[in-house]
């Protein structure tokens, strides 16, 4: 096995492993404090944990707004989370308006969903398809610099998931800052 | 620059790509090395890098040697070597160059997702020994090099 095969092999089970043990429900509170349980059955849900003070994140708020917006309008749970224990709910708000988000973004908090999921950075995507299975878990292109973009990872994972065909690459990994967790004792 | 003179220190950060890591590391073979990879953007990395050249100061005659892999951007090199400069960081340091970052983060450590500070201990055989991510608790991490010598 070469590795690029082995390293898709571990991929894939790594991805089976998570499928294996979906809990029926993501929780994650607005910014009004109620809380929303995801996903909506039957719909193809994307999860990004962002940042407000991350400098990689921020880079990224444009790509994350628009492609929050077009898959939106494609039938896509686009969910935007903020997992960093850090980052107080005020922040998260002035954030929102200074990026001119125009969608509700998603407070994770105690990080459940960050730890179900394995989330460990930020700018990070995971894309579950309509029964909850993890199909792509990793960054939402493959390079901050949008001139240098070789892959558009996220979008061709959502892609071939609505399309019904697999993954072509159903993991990667890219520089991020660490979500910053709520200790645990 | 005036300062990269007075100090001694060069003026570039030399490039690793993914297939050169391991001989990057192997290298330094006969000495406990402590790889850390940064990046200015990072704020805990630029918050611990200052103790860990002191550490590296405490326990280079011991035989030490403290590499530092800067994630930046290529356009922020300059930037990278003035916060390496003004902390007195010394040689051997480093700049990522990556085909493919994913491959690259593998490359370093299949079990490492990329987030930033990152530091990666060997020991005089070039084993690696632990695997810390986030800024690193320095009492942990000194035991643990200590151990090694």
């Amino acid at each position: 096995m070469n590795t690029l095969t082995r390293r898709n092999a571990c991929a894939l089970l790594s991805l089976g492993a998570l499928a294996a043990s979906q809990p029926a429900a993501l929780n994650l509170s607005d910014l009004s404090g109620k809380r929303h349980t995801f996903p909506v059955a039957g719909k193809t849900t994307v999860v990004v944990f962002y940042s407000t003070i991350c400098p990689i994140s921020n880079e990224y708020n444009e790509r994350i707004a628009r492609f929050h917006r077009e898959y939106s309008l494609k039938g896509v749970q686009v969910l935007v989370a903020n997992a960093n224990q850090n980052e107080p709910k005020d922040q998260i708000e002035k954030h929102t308006r200074d990026a001119e988000f125009e969608f509700p973004v998603f407070i994770d908090s105690a990080n459940a969903v960050a730890d179900r999921l394995k989330a460990s950075v930020t700018p990070e995507a995971f894309v579950l398809d309509s029964k909850g299975v993890v199909r792509y878990h990793g960054p939402i292109d493959d390079a901050r610099n949008i001139a240098r973009i070789k892959a558009h990872l996220l979008r061709d994972a959502v892609d071939a998931v609505l399309a019904g065909k697999p993954v072509a690459r159903p993991e990667a990994k890219a520089f991020g800052c660490t979500i910053k967790r709520v200790r645990k004792t | 620059m005036f300062l990269t003179a007075v100090l001694g220190l060069p003026a570039g950060l030399a490039p690793v790509t993914e297939s050169g890591y391991a001989k990057m590391v192997a290298g330094h073979k006969g000495k406990v090395v402590l790889v850390n990879f940064w990046a200015t953007y990072c704020v805990p990395c630029r918050k611990e890098m200052p103790a860990l050249v002191q550490m590296q100061e405490r326990l280079k005659a011991k035989g030490l040697v403290l590499i530092t892999v800067s994630a930046d951007e290529p356009e922020d090199e300059a930037k990278a070597i003035e916060f390496l400069n003004k902390t007195r960081v010394p040689e051997p340091r480093y700049l990522r160059k990556a085909a493919n970052e994913d491959a690259f983060i593998n490359a370093v450590e299949p079990k490492w997702s990329g987030a930033l500070p990152a530091s990666i201990l060997y020991d005089k055989t070039g084993r690696k020994v632990r695997f810390f991510v986030g800024e690193v608790d320095l009492k942990v991490l000194e035991a643990a090099i200590l151990k090694l010598f």
